[in-house]
Formats: C-alpha cells, sequence, structure tokens
C-alpha cells in the first residue's frame, strides 16, 4: 500500500503489521502523553519527586540518553573531520538515534521544570556562572545541528528526492556536513563536559563535588568520554536490535566492530581517570570534610554495589573486552560487552544524581529513599515509544542503511 | 568557576541561635508562615512537600533514660557567604549582591529546575509543589511582606527581607544611617517571636550589634563549616554532643575543628 | 498605488522577520512571564497602613499579651507586646496563628439549630436567642435541671454564667478540669486555702515535676521568659531548671537534667526526694513534720527505684543542686495540665514547704473580688458531673457549654460525649465547630479573640495576682456571631433576672473597677498585678499517707498524654499556620505516632513503625510506634490534640484522640476524679 514510499529497491514488512506495530508502540507513547498534560496542567506534584529529590527519574534519563545519543557528534566527527571513511555504514542511525535522545530529553526537561513557560529564560537571563546554563545553550543549539543533520536524511526519501529542489537542497547540505559535525563535535563536547561540571560544582554534595582541577578539568573530560564510550556502542546495539527484529542485514560486522573499537578506546581512557578520580576523592576529599567512604552507602539501595557494578563490572570489564580484538570480533561478545558498557555509563548518572542527594549530610539527617511514580515512568516510556515511532518510520521509508541493499540480495 | 570565593559585605546579617534556649516550641515556624504568606496544607505531616523556610529539627544524643537528652535545632536559610546554590542557578533568580549579605530568590525569574536544591546541603530551599491557596477568606489575613509565589518556583527563608527594607526606610526618614542600622532595628519574624530569645539576629561585623560577640564566642559553630560555605547562621550550645553534631567527624571522629570566621 | 497579495505577503513576512530583530517580542514574553505569578487563583495581598493594636489573645490556655498587626484594618499577624511585663515581648506558638484563625475554616459562621444527626440549620440570632430563652424558661426554678460548663478559668464570663444559673435556681456550674481546680483542692489538704503560684523568676533552681512549665503548663511565655532571663546567650546560667516526668519533653530539653519518672510514680519521687532532703538535714516548723519525716522514711533510694526506674546517684545529684541552691522552687502538676490528682500537687508542694519556700518561691494568692453579685464557684469538675449524668445521679435537661469541649477532652471521651448526647437541650457557644457543638442542639458562634473584650485574672501558675483585660481588634467580627456573656445577660433579662450588666464589656470594667485596675490601660496592653497574700501550710503529711502506687505489669504501660502548645488544646484543634509544627514522629498521614522507649517497645512486644492499638475501658486508640529513648521505662507517651471528629479539613480524622483511653479513677482522700497515670493495654494490629 505504501511501496511507493519505500527506499529504493528495499523491502518492508506489510502495511498492516506495520500499522499494528506502530498502533501498539504508540499505546505507549498515548498513556504516557497522558501523564506529560496531567503533569502540564496540575504540576509536578504528581510525580514522585519530593523536597529532598528534586533531580530524579527524568534527569537519570536525561542524562543516560544524553550519553547515549553521543555515538552521533562522535561518529560524525570521525567519519567528517577525521574522515574515518567506513563510518559511512552506519553514520545516518547514528544521527537519528541521536536526535532522537536528544529531542527526547528536552522535551522531559520542558515536564521537569516547575515553570514551562520559562524555559526559555536560560537564553533570556543567562548565569554565565551556571554549568545548567552551558547545558542548555550546548543541548539546544545540538539539537538544532541534529535537525540539520537529519533533514537531509528525510529528504532524500525516495519521493520527496524527486523535487528538484528539495533534491539539491539535500544534496548542498551534505556537502556541508563536515561543517555540521564539526559544530555538533564542538557543541557536545562542552554539553557533555558541562553535565560533568553541574554534579562537580556542587559543593554541599560530596558524593559528588571535586574540587579545583577535579572540576575543570577533571570531570568535564570523564563526562564527555563516559559519554563518547558508549554512544557509538549503544548505536551499534539498537542497528543489531533492529536487524534481529526486521530479519534483514543492516550494518555489516566490521564497521560495527570499529564502532566497538572507538567506544572501547574511550572507555578505557575514561575508567583509567575515572579510578584515579574514585580513588583521589575516597582519600583526600572525603576526609578533608570530616566524611568517609562508608559514609556514601547506606543499605541495599544505596550499597557499595552500585559503585563496584558501575565502574567494575560495567566499566573495568567492558573496556578491556572492546579493547582485546578477540573478544570484539565476537558478535555475542561485542554485544555483551556494550550491554554492559551502556549500563556502566547509566549507572554513573544515577549514582550522581540520586545516590549525591539521597545521603544526608546533615550529621543530624537521614538518608532518604527516592522511587519514582507512575508519572514518571509514563512520561519516560513515552520517550522511548516516541524514538521507537521515529526509528519505526525512519527504517521503513528512508535511506538509512546504504550495505542494506547489497547484504540482504 | 564563581565557587570557593567568599563575596565580603560590610553589613553582614546574621543570626546566632542559642540551642541551650530553644524548646522547640514552633512558634519561630508559625511566625515565618504567617510572615511569608505560605498556605497551610492539608497534610503537613508529609514532610516531602511541606514548605517550611524555618524548620526546627529535633537532635539527640541517642542515650536512654536519665542520659537522654535532645536539642531542637531551628534551621532558616543559612545565607551562605560561599553558596552552593547561587552559582548553579541557570537564570540568576537567585543572587548575593545586596549589601547585608541576604540570598535573594527572584520568584519571577525562576523557571523551577531545582539545581539550587540539589545544591543546598542544609535542605533550606524548598519547591512550591501547588499554588497557594488559601481556606476561603483566609487570603484577607495575608501578609503585606510578600507576594505569595505561584507552584513551580524554588522558594527559600529571605532573613524577611521587607523588614530589611522597611528599617533602611524608617532609618532614613528618621535621619539615621540606613546602611548602619542599629541593633534590633531590623529582626526577621522568627528572631521577633521566640518566646525565649534564643535567636539572635545583627550584623556579625558589627561590634556594637550583641552578635558580634556570640558568633565569635568559645560555643559558637556553624553548620558544616569544613564544607566552606561559610554560613551567615552560627549556633551556640554548652554541650559537645550538640557541636558535634553540627559537622562531620566521621573521617577524624573529633569534635571542634579549628573555626573558621568570616 | 496599490498593495497586491505579493507585496502584502512581503510585508507580512517582513514585519514578522523584522520584529523578530527588537526587543519588542521578547520583553513582551518575558513581561508575560512575569505576570505568570498573577494567575487569577493566586491571591493578592492587602493593601493599607500597617498598624499594631494591643490585644489580649486568649487562644492558649493563659492567654498572651500580644499585639496584632493589621493591614488596612485586617489582623494579619501577630507579635509580641515587649510593653506589658508578662509576656514581654514573647508569643506562644498558637497565638501567633492567631490571625489566620479568623478565617478558619472551622468557624461557626452563624447560629445553628440542630435539626438531624449532623445536620444544623442556619437561624437568625433572634430565633436563637428566642429558643435559649424559651428553653430555660421552662426549666427555671428546678434546681438540677440547667447545668453550664465552663472551659474558661480566668475570664469574667464565669461569673455571669454561674450568677446565671444561681439566679434561675439551679446550683450546677462545673469548670472543665484544670491544674488550677486541683492545685487549690491540694492547698486545702496542706491547710492552707486559695490559688497557689510559682515564682519562677525569682528562683535559681527550679525543679518541674511533671509540669512541662515551659511548653504547656501555667503562663508558658512568662516562664520561658523567666527561663530566658537567667540563660544569657554566650555567658553563664543563674538558674538552675531540673524536669522530673514522664517524657522528655520541651521543659526538659532545654532542662540542665531530665529525670525520667513514669505517670504514676509522681508523688512516689517527690516523697522519696523529701526522704533524701530530711536525711540530708532539712527541717521543718510545719505542725506535721514528724508525721511527714515517718512518711517520707518508707520512700528509701530502693523503693523509689523500683518505682521509677531512677538510680540513686540521680537522687542524690539532685539533693546536691537542691541544697546547693539559694531559692529553689519545686512545681508539680500534670505533664498535660489536668487529671492529676490532689496528691500529686501535695506531695510536690510538700517540698517547697519542707524548703521553707512558701511565700516566697510557692506563693498564695488572695480572693479576688466578684463583679457579678450572684457569681459562685464551682466545686466539681465537669467529668464528675458528666459521670454523675451516665449514672443518672444528675439529670439536667439544659446544658450551656461555654469556651469548652467535654466531648473531645474529658477520659473516655466516647462515652462522655454519649453521655452529653443524652441531655434533652445542650446549647454551645463557640468559635469553632468542635466535637461539642457538633453534639448541640443549638449552636451561638462567639467571636474570635480578637473580636471581643475579655479578661484574664491570675492565670495558672503566676506568683502574684495579676488581671489582664482586652478589646476588639477589628471593628465587625469576620463570621455572624455576638459576644456570649451579651447573648446570656440578654437571656438574663428576658427571663426577669438582673445580673447587673447589659455586655460583657460592662462586666469587665467592672472587675478592673473592683481590683482597682484601669480597664483603658489594660486594653492598651497593660497589666495589673496585687500582692500575693501571707500564710502558712502544712506538708499535707495526712493527705499524702494514702499515695498508692499504682502497679504496672508487663501487658500494661502508663500513659502519659503529651501536650504540645502548638499542636493547639481541648478548645481548639492545630491551627492550620502551626500545622508544620508536627513532626513526622508525631502524626503521619492519618496516624497518630506513640512513643516508647526500646525496652518497653521490646516487652510489649512492639517495634518501630508497628501500627498498634491501645486500649483502656471502653476506649481504644489507633497508632504507630515510634521508638523515643526519652520516654519513662513503661510508659507510652501519646501526643494530645488529635483524632478530632469536627473541625476543618486540616484536622479531622488526623490521629486518635488519647481522652479516648484515659481512665477515671477516685483518689484516695480527696474525692477528686483523676487520671493521669491511666494505664493501657498494648497489642499489635
Amino acid at each position: 500500500m505504501d511501496r511507493a514510499l519505500f527506499p529504493d529497491g528495499l523491502e518492508r514488512c506489510s502495511f498492516g503489521k506495520f500499522v499494528l506495530w506502530m498502533g501498539f508502540v504508540s499505546a505507549f507513547f498515548l498513556f504516557g502523553l497522558y501523564a506529560m498534560l496531567l503533569i502540564f496542567a496540575k504540576g509536578i506534584v504528581v510525580t514522585g519527586l519530593d523536597n529532598y529529590f528534586g533531580f530524579g527519574l527524568w534527569i537519570t534519563f536525561d542524562l543516560a540518553v544524553i550519553a547515549l545519543g553521543a555515538g552521533a557528534f562522535f561518529t560524525g566527527f570521525l567519519k567528517y573531520i577525521l574522515k574515518i571513511d567506513q563510518l559511512k555504514n552506519i553514520i545516518n542511525l547514528t544521527v537519528i538515534v541521536g536526535f532522537i535522545c536528544y529531542s527526547g530529553a528536552m522535551l522531559v526537561l520542558t515536564m521537569d521544570i516547575g515553570q514551562p513557560i520559562r524555559a526559555w529564560f536560560g537564553y533570556w537571563h543567562p548565569n554565565v556562572h551556571s554549568m545548567l546554563t552551558e547545558v542548555i545553550f550546548c543541548i539546544t543549539c545540538y539539537c538544532l545541528v541534529l535537525v540539520i543533520e537529519f533533514v537531509p536524511l528525510v529528504l532524500e526519501q525516495k519521493q520527496l528526492n524527486k523535487i528538484p529542489f528539495l533534491h539539491h537542497l539535500a544534496h548542498n547540505m551534505h556537502v556541508n556536513m563536515a561543517l555540521f559535525a564539526g559544530i555538533g563535535a564542538f557543541l557536545s563536547t562542552f554539553h557533555q563536559g558541562s553535565l560533568g561540571g553541574m554534579y562537580g560544582v556542587l559543593i554541599g554534595r560530596p558524593y559528588a563535588f571535586r574540587e579545583g582541577f577535579f572540576i575543570w578539568p577533571w570531570t568535564f573530560f570523564l563526562f564527555v568520554l563516559s559519554a563518547v564510550g558508549c554512544g557509538p556502542i549503544f548505536t551499534v546495539l539498537c542497528c543489531t536490535l533492529m536487524e534481529k527484529m526486521t530479519g534483514r542485514k543492516l550494518v555489516d560486522f566490521k564497521t560495527k566492530a570499529l564502532m566497538g573499537k572507538i567506544a572501547g578506546t574511550m572507555l578505557t581512557v575514561y575508567i583509567f581517570f575515572k579510578i584515579l578520580d574514585t580513588y583521589a576523592w575516597a582519600n583526600n576529599y572525603l576526609p578533608s570534610i570530616g566524611m568517609t567512604f562508608d559514609q556514601m552507602f547506606y543499605g541495599l539501595v544505596y550499597g557499595k554495589w552500585l559503585m563496584f557494578t558501575e565502574i567494575i563490572l560495567c566499566g573495568l570489564v567492558p573496556a578491556i573486552m572492546l579493547i582485546t580484538p578477540s573478544i570484539r570480533n565476537n558478535p555475542t561478545l561485542l554485544y555483551t560487552a556494550g550491554i554492559l558498557d551502556c549500563i556502566g555509563v547509566s549507572l554513573n548518572r544515577y549514582l550522581f544524581t540520586v545516590q549525591s542527594i539521597a545521603m544526608p549530610i546533615l550529621p543530624f539527617d537521614t538518608w532518604q529513599i527516592y522511587a519514582p511514580n507512575w508519572a514518571e515512568w509514563a512520561t519516560s516510556g513515552m520517550i522511548v515509544a516516541y524514538g521507537v515511532l521515529v526509528m519505526s518510520l525512519s527504517y521503513r521509508y528512508l535511506p538509512v542503511f546504504p550495505q542494506e541493499r547489497g547484504m540482504n540480495k | 568557576m564563581a565557587h570557593g570565593a567568599t563575596k565580603e559585605f560590610k553589613v553582614t546579617w546574621g543570626m546566632v541561635i542559642d540551642l541551650d534556649k530553644c524548646t522547640g516550641c514552633g512558634a519561630c515556624m508559625t511566625a515565618c508562615q504567617v510572615e511569608n504568606n505560605i498556605a497551610p496544607m492539608v497534610d503537613a505531616s508529609n514532610k516531602m512537600r511541606t514548605l517550611s523556610w524555618m524548620l526546627v529539627f529535633e537532635l539527640s544524643n541517642k542515650k536512654s533514660g536519665a542520659e537522654a537528652e535532645v536539642a531542637y535545632l531551628p534551621r532558616p536559610c543559612m545565607q551562605c557567604g560561599n553558596p552552593a546554590c547561587v552559582p548553579v542557578c541557570p537564570v540568576i533568580a537567585t543572587e548575593k549582591n545586596e549589601e547585608g549579605g541576604i540570598v535573594s530568590q527572584v520568584y519571577p525569574r525562576c523557571i523551577g529546575c531545582r539545581y539550587c536544591m540539589a545544591a543546598c546541603p542544609y535542605h533550606a530551599r524548598y519547591f512550591n509543589w501547588e499554588d497557594p491557596i488559601f481556606p476561603k477568606g483566609m487570603e484577607k489575613a495575608l501578609s503585606p511582606s510578600t507576594s505569595a509565589r505561584p507552584r513551580g518556583v524554588v522558594e527559600k527563608c529571605n532573613f524577611c527581607h521587607t523588614r530589611f527594607m522597611q528599617a533602611k526606610d524608617k532609618a532614613r526618614q528618621d535621619g539615621g544611617n540606613p546602611e548602619g542600622l542599629a541593633d534590633g532595628a531590623y529582626m526577621p519574624a522568627c528572631a521577633e517571636i521566640c518566646p525565649t530569645g534564643a535567636i539572635s539576629f545583627g550584623d556579625v561585623k558589627n561590634k556594637e550589634h550583641k552578635v558580634f560577640d556570640l558568633a565569635q564566642g568559645k560555643d559558637a559553630f556553624r553548620l558544616l563549616e569544613k564544607l566552606g560555605l561559610n554560613p551567615q547562621v552560627y549556633y551556640v550550645s554548652k554541650r559537645e554532643w550538640v557541636r558535634k553534631l553540627g559537622d562531620n567527624y566521621a573521617a577524624t571522629g573529633k569534635p571542634g575543628a579549628a573555626k573558621k570566621h568570616s | 498605488m496599490g498593495l497586491d497579495r505579493r507585496g502584502f505577503v512581503k510585508i507580512v513576512v517582513g514585519g514578522v522577520a523584522g520584529t523578530l530583530f527588537t526587543p519588542v517580542i521578547w520583553q513582551s514574553l518575558d513581561d508575560v512571564s512575569i505576570w505568570s505569578q498573577n494567575w487569577p487563583w493566586i491571591p493578592r495581598l492587602n493593601k493599607g497602613e500597617v498598624k499594631a493594636k494591643a490585644a489580649l489573645s486568649k487562644l492558649c490556655p493563659a492567654g498572651c499579651a500580644v499585639k496584632v498587626k493589621t493591614v488596612g484594618g485586617l489582623p494579619f499577624a501577630v507579635v509580641g507586646n515587649t510593653a506589658n511585663p508578662m509576656s514581654k515581648g514573647g508569643v506562644c506558638p498558637v497565638c501567633a496563628a492567631g490571625a489566620q484563625l479568623m478565617y478558619s475554616p472551622a468557624r461557626v459562621k452563624s447560629p445553628l439549630k440542630k435539626v438531624g444527626e449532623g445536620k444544623f440549620e442556619a437561624i437568625k440570632w433572634e430565633d436563637a436567642e428566642a429558643l435559649l430563652v424559651e428553653k430555660l424558661t421552662a426549666l427555671k426554678g428546678q434546681n438540677g435541671k440547667i447545668a453550664a460548663i465552663n472551659g474558661d478559668e480566668t475570664g469574667s464570663a464565669g461569673e455571669v454564667i454561674s450568677g446565671l444559673l444561681a439566679g434561675l435556681g439551679n446550683s450546677g456550674y462545673y469548670m472543665m478540669p484544670g491544674e488550677k481546680f486541683v492545685a487549690e483542692k491540694g492547698v486545702k489538704l496542706m491547710g492552707g486555702s486559695g490559688q497557689p503560684g510559682f515564682d519562677i523568676a525569682g528562683a535559681d533552681l527550679v525543679l518541674m515535676i511533671g509540669a512541662d512549665a515551659l511548653d504547656s503548663w501555667g503562663t508558658t511565655v512568662a516562664n520561658q521568659k523567666a527561663f530566658a532571663a537567667t540563660r544569657p546567650t554566650g555567658a553563664a546560667a543563674t538558674a538552675k531548671f531540673v524536669y522530673a516526668g514522664p517524657v522528655l519533653n520541651h521543659s526538659a530539653a532545654v532542662s540542665d537534667k531530665f529525670l525520667p519518672v513514669p505517670p504514676q510514680a509522681t508523688a512516689a519521687f517527690a516523697l522519696g526526694l523529701a526522704n533524701l532532703l530530711i536525711n540530708a538535714g532539712a527541717v521543718s516548723s510545719a505542725s506535721d513534720f514528724a508525721e511527714y519525716k515517718a512518711l517520707a522514711a518508707k520512700y528509701t533510694v530502693e523503693e523509689v527505684e523500683k518505682a521509677t526506674g531512677l538510680k540513686a546517684e540521680s537522687m542524690k545529684a539532685l539533693v546536691d543542686l537542691i541544697k546547693a541552691a539559694k531559692s529553689p522552687v519545686v512545681i508539680a502538676g500534670a505533664s498535660f495540665g489536668q487529671g492529676a490528682g490532689a496528691l500529686d500537687f501535695v506531695a510536690g508542694a510538700s517540698l517547697n514547704v519542707l524548703l521553707g519556700r512558701v511565700g516566697s518561691g510557692m506563693t498564695l494568692l488572695p480572693a479576688a473580688p466578684k463583679a457579678v453579685a450572684g457569681a459562685t464557684s464551682s466545686d466539681k469538675d465537669a467529668a464528675s458531673f458528666l459521670a454523675e449524668v451516665a449514672t443518672g445521679k444528675a439529670a439536667p435537661g439544659a446544658l450551656i457549654v461555654y469556651e469548652a469541649n467535654p466531648a473531645y477532652a474529658l477520659p473516655q471521651a466516647d462515652d462522655m460525649a454519649k453521655t452529653l448526647g443524652n441531655i434533652a437541650f445542650k446549647v454551645s457557644f463557640s468559635t469553632y465547630m468542635d466535637e461539642t457543638a457538633a453534639l448541640c442542639d443549638l449552636i451561638l458562634p462567639a467571636p474570635h479573640p480578637y473580636e471581643r473584650f475579655d479578661d484574664a485574672l491570675n492565670p495558672y501558675g503566676v506568683a502574684k495576682p495579676t488581671y489582664l483585660a482586652g478589646k476588639p481588634v477589628v471593628k465587625k467580627p469576620v463570621q455572624d456571631c455576638k459576644d456570649p456573656v451579651d447573648v446570656l445577660l440578654g437571656a438574663a433579662s428576658k427571663l426577669g433576672l438582673s445580673l447587673g450588666f447589659d455586655t460583657y464589656a460592662d462586666v469587665i470594667q467592672a472587675k478592673a473597677k473592683a481590683l482597682g485596675a484601669d480597664f483603658d490601660a489594660l486594653a492598651a496592653g497593660g497589666i495589673w498585678t496585687g500582692e500575693a497574700k501571707g500564710g502558712s501550710l502544712n506538708l499535707g503529711a495526712s493527705a499524702l499517707a494514702k499515695v498508692a502506687v499504682a502497679k504496672t505489669d508487663d501487658k500494661t504501660l502508663a500513659v502519659a498524654p503529651v501536650s504540645n502548645q502548638a499542636n493547639g488544646s481541648a478548645t481548639l484543634a492545630t491551627p492550620p499556620a502551626n500545622l508544620l509544627t508536627v513532626r513526622e514522629t508525631e502524626l503521619s498521614g492519618k496516624d497518630l505516632i506513640v512513643q516508647m522507649n526500646a525496652a518497653t517497645a521490646k516487652k510489649a512486644g512492639v517495634a518501630e513503625g508497628n501500627k498498634v492499638k491501645l486500649s483502656a475501658g471502653k476506649g481504644e486508640l489507633k497508632a504507630r510506634v515510634h521508638l523515643n529513648e526519652g520516654v519513662a521505662p513503661g510508659t507510652v507517651a501519646v501526643l494530645l490534640g488529635f483524632g478530632r471528629s469536627a473541625w476543618d479539613e486540616f484536622t479531622k480524622g488526623k490521629g486518635d484522640n488519647v481522652y479516648k483511653i484515659l481512665t477515671v479513677s477516685d483518689e484516695a482522700g480527696t474525692g477528686l476524679k483523676v487520671w493521669a497515670g491511666s494505664t493501657v493495654t498494648v497489642a499489635k494490629v
């Protein structure tokens, strides 16, 4: 029925099946939309956030997807600036994943702030000292860049591309893509770093705070490195999931392994510095304010196992797996390492967000427990559903994977 | 980075709270709520959602029987010299700029991102979860000093800033010096109402104000001094266990680290 | 020159684009956002001149002399009156919430007539007054048929009510139980007369036995001011404070020493202390010293330890403190201001006699002149009266309730409410829809303290005769109410009775005149004080011989009701502006939280957070457990003021009412009904 819209020479599932799938995903989306409208109408009092947990699932979710979406800028940087040509096989996908992650994060942020009507104040009354200002700037700008990067792909849709103006527009945008990739890399490095700095400057939160040099450049680069250490492999995981679901080959394994190598290298550098950072923090900073490493953890929910999972099991282990060619070149092990890697970085964002503020700093205070409620889950789920919808449409109608035709003959 | 720098002010409004005199009666919290037009909450037992610019904590020495002791600790905003909250605000909705060193909060500017709440270790900042709806008619008893804030913004104690403005105006009218108010000319509602006078208020840099000496007394301390936020609220207690609860000593096990004064 | 379609589009597009480069749109957006502070549902502030007017704020039991701040004539805040020597600029947390209480949703908005179970109909004042007169006319002259319960210990309204009753040939005038009533009984048992007073300001050691003098006993704010004067911040304290009682409460928190004493062992503790003091050389010229000494000798340190759990060292340290003091004073009372027996009072007061402090630390106030000629005093409290009604010994046909809430604040509250409900005609003069008003056939709304004339003579605890009076702060009450005394005086004249006055204001002016005080000065925030009378007391030995330490076993715990002034009182549910002061360890959602120490909890088989049922008599209370090492052994501390069944959304159904599980017993030798030291069984739910 919609065959005329498919990319040249490619097979897609029946329209009925597609509608069923889209309907299934839309159900989640609509449920989240209901929660979102409720939040806009009644305020975030309907969520599980409270006086102690001003930040919760949403901020964790935002930080995690922004890290996971880092594949876009970093792959773009490698492809267009460093001219690693093999990455053209997956570059489109990284752009779409990045676009979904960033636009989704921005949507979550508008819900998260108490006065959505003032969301643009970050531009109008910017506090240049605030890391968050930098994050607001860079995320919104970079989201625009991602739109610009996404547009030519949309214009390459078979029917649209028949319109001469759009065809030329797409072509010209492609020609100048290196420029946008450069801007993207620049903006992203900044806001990924600033996201780290956001926590690093929290002088009243010993779990997150780092002093002087350990804020800048240290936490900045830890966040940048952890993002580029997981973004590329996350794209690979998305791609592989799509392959499993559609039953078609989309990107050759060599490219995937290359992405794994890129992520692994970055992750290795990251984890090395992260371990140093943690050691210095536990042995120098904490005692200086009268606290101990043990005090940073509590019971099972806030136990040390979280930090060990983050740094060792989901940090050091995947780093070694990804930089060891023999492991990396085994698909199962590559994907396993990728999953561990993505969990590790997301856990890192969670710990900085929730553990930091759950901990009693006043000696007479107590640990507080935070549990996101349905409204937070539903809206986060909405973003995931939104991503799946965008991805499904893109896959069905846009020429995302240059190798697809060749690999599925 | 704006961190680590303490901005100096000629006049530094500060509180000295005598914890050995606080009975925990709660009059300060009530006076604060009345002065600052905080609407009553139907379930005020949900402390995770209440707005209490002034909050009285209960401290215990964790002993039993005749050894048991408790102390009550009123916690306003510390008006830190090196505030954790100010530099993080993305929209300059909170500043430490005005003479006196009071950390301001600009409600019409605040976007409600709650980054400042995440930054403040004293939990002095509160997010306005719901619109300020008063029982019918009670809006006629609103204080003229503070506008009611809509939901979605962060608010906090500002040492009853309107009273500061009024005290300065009065000094101008009376031919006095608004930049050098006399001791007691400006008092926040909590300090004014406290029935045991546990809360002293004044310019901690002015020798003529009694808080000048009190803040430097041997039993004076500030909360979490080691973090380096340099609060303008001091506490006094003759009880060592109370002073020990003013900061973290788990790493050293020792109380009473060298005192830092602004 | 025409404008074609293309030109039009150009202008529009160009205009929009151009505007974007001007600040107009951005500035407007900014303005819109700033304006977003002012949604129509965000209340606006009142404008007008700010003034502070003196008022007598009788919201707390003692009454605070305050200044009410108004803006454009509307009260919005309450501050202390620094010129008033009693409050010295202090305000209690309840009076601090006074302005907002004027607009409490629980206020009775007009006269109400009961038309069915829990249903009321608003009626006109003239109809309401006619109904009252009709009911009283029918019962006039039949003694025992008309009764009145007065919850205001200090106001001259009592004189009018009792005078009216006497004029109608009835003697059924009863006070709600309070410390004053019990203390006067105690003084009688010690061979004296009059209301006792305590000079905290003049003492260098204050021993509070049960009495929570720095939060909810006596003239709280004056006590707090006296305490504060001895503790200059940053300098040495000039007086010691010791609290001996069942709970580490607000008074104990700032005291130099806290001695946990279970509520049923108060007298034993005092007599044990007397024994140690006598052993240490204390003597008294009181006629019954020998008898007293012999009695006290039975309260050895071992006996005291058995009764209270206190170690000998603690008692000895206290004796040393007392011996070192030049002007000690001992204050005995129930930790929650009522229900203690006279013997507990006598045991504590006898220490003042033993220490030679009667007339200085502990004083006796002379009887005050009356304004209303026919006024009588009550010799029975409302609890005893309602007990008689329950058993049929008394059968009133009409009951007048003034500023009292017997349906809520008497032991076995549910039974009391039932008994009250059975009286044929009940009228309540109340500002708020409280539990008692909700049971009454006629509710006559009383003005809020800032809307009326009122006075306070000798609030319990003052060392010298003291009189305060106040006039309305606002011109017109918020609701359609009338002063109850004015209504009663009006009714009296319709009943053909003259009490000599037309309005309450006249009564108060006469009272002031009788005392030799200047009403105008009082209404402007002043105070009148007289001199305590002389006279000595004996040690009350013969009464104390009847002291018996109630035994508790593993299955039952002693109840220690705890009163925090901020939570309100019997006649006032927690004010909206005070809700924040209730701790998370006191109330959680709708669950009241009761406290006990870990050892007690273990014995009772409960743990932190458990839901429990406390039961005694026919009453039952549901709560959660919180462990608190500041509670005396074998004791469960229960906060007063919760479990409201009337009032407003802020208080109704929150927590449970401890009065439901307090049980009344007869005190040996004094004929008093007592309920301090009630015991309960605890069961996990």
